[in-house]
């Protein structure tokens, strides 16, 4: 009798273990891994990645449980494709919204990541009339 | 057919000289008055007028259409037709942005829940 639950003992524990570690397993790779989803596009393939892998580096870098900084993951977004593929880049973040633009040929990105969604568009740069 | 409609408006034009109360009284009940949208600029770089405009714009296209990407539509192509192109326009309850604008030519303000921004770049 004692050996019977000495055993079920060990068995149960041997359970927890498991069901610990896939818990473990999963929320490291939700975390690693934040779901991605182009929604419309008019952008070549490596300036898609290249928005996509920003967005999640800056997701990732955050702690958490932190809310995200909307105007922080635009201004980076908006920064990197200004640098990278010349002015000018406009980027909106958040949970709601609609949007109506006009964008240059190939500069327009609309995608989702985790629970936010993320336009990010380039219009021509006129010279100034200086 | 035609006698009853005339009928009907002689009707109507005698029931006006009359001083009966009972045909007066429906006459000054004004519709239900819609409370106005409260409207708080956040930040601006537009020449107040302009920015009266949007504002009047926008409490249409809100009274108009029920979506969001609508209003937007609505408010975007109103200011490239009264201002020349190509403006931008993003409405909605929750959301940042990081936008490069034409000078004197930027808006983002709350119509009661609701944030808009309207920029010209391009």
């Amino acid at each position: 009798m004692e050996e019977a639950e000495k055993e079920l003992e060990r068995r149960s524990k041997f359970l927890n273990s498991l069901i610990q570690k896939k818990k473990k397993g999963i929320e490291q790779h939700e975390h690693e891994s934040f779901k991605v989803h182009v929604r419309a596009c008019d952008m070549p393939l490596p300036l898609q990645n290249r928005a996509l892998q920003c967005a999640r580096l800056h997701l990732e870098s955050m702690p958490p449980g932190n809310k995200l900084d909307n105007k922080r993951l635009a201004l980076a977004l908006k920064k990197e494709f200004d640098s990278s593929y010349g002015p000018a880049w406009h980027c909106i973040v958040g949970t709601s919204f609609g949007s109506y633009v006009t964008h240059s040929v190939g500069g327009f990105l609309y995608f989702s990541i985790d629970k936010v969604y993320i336009l990010l568009f380039k219009t021509a740069v006129e010279p100034l009339d200086h | 057919m035609s006698e009853d409609a005339k009928k009907n408006i002689a009707g109507a034009l005698t029931a006006r000289p009359n001083s009966d109360d009972q045909k007066l009284s429906p006459l000054p009940s004004p519709a239900p008055a819609v409370p106005p949208k409260k409207v708080i600029i956040k930040s601006a770089d537009m020449i107040p007028d302009m920015q009266k405009e949007a504002v009047d714009i926008a409490v249409a296209a809100f009274e108009k259409y029920n979506v969001e990407k609508d209003v937007a539509e609505q408010i975007k192509k109103e200011f490239d037709k009264r201002h020349g192109p190509t403006w931008h326009c993003i409405v909605g309850r929750n959301f940042g942005s990081y936008v490069t604008h034409e000078t004197n030519h930027f808006v983002y303000f709350y119509l009661d829940q609701k944030a808009v921004l309207l920029f010209k770049s391009g």
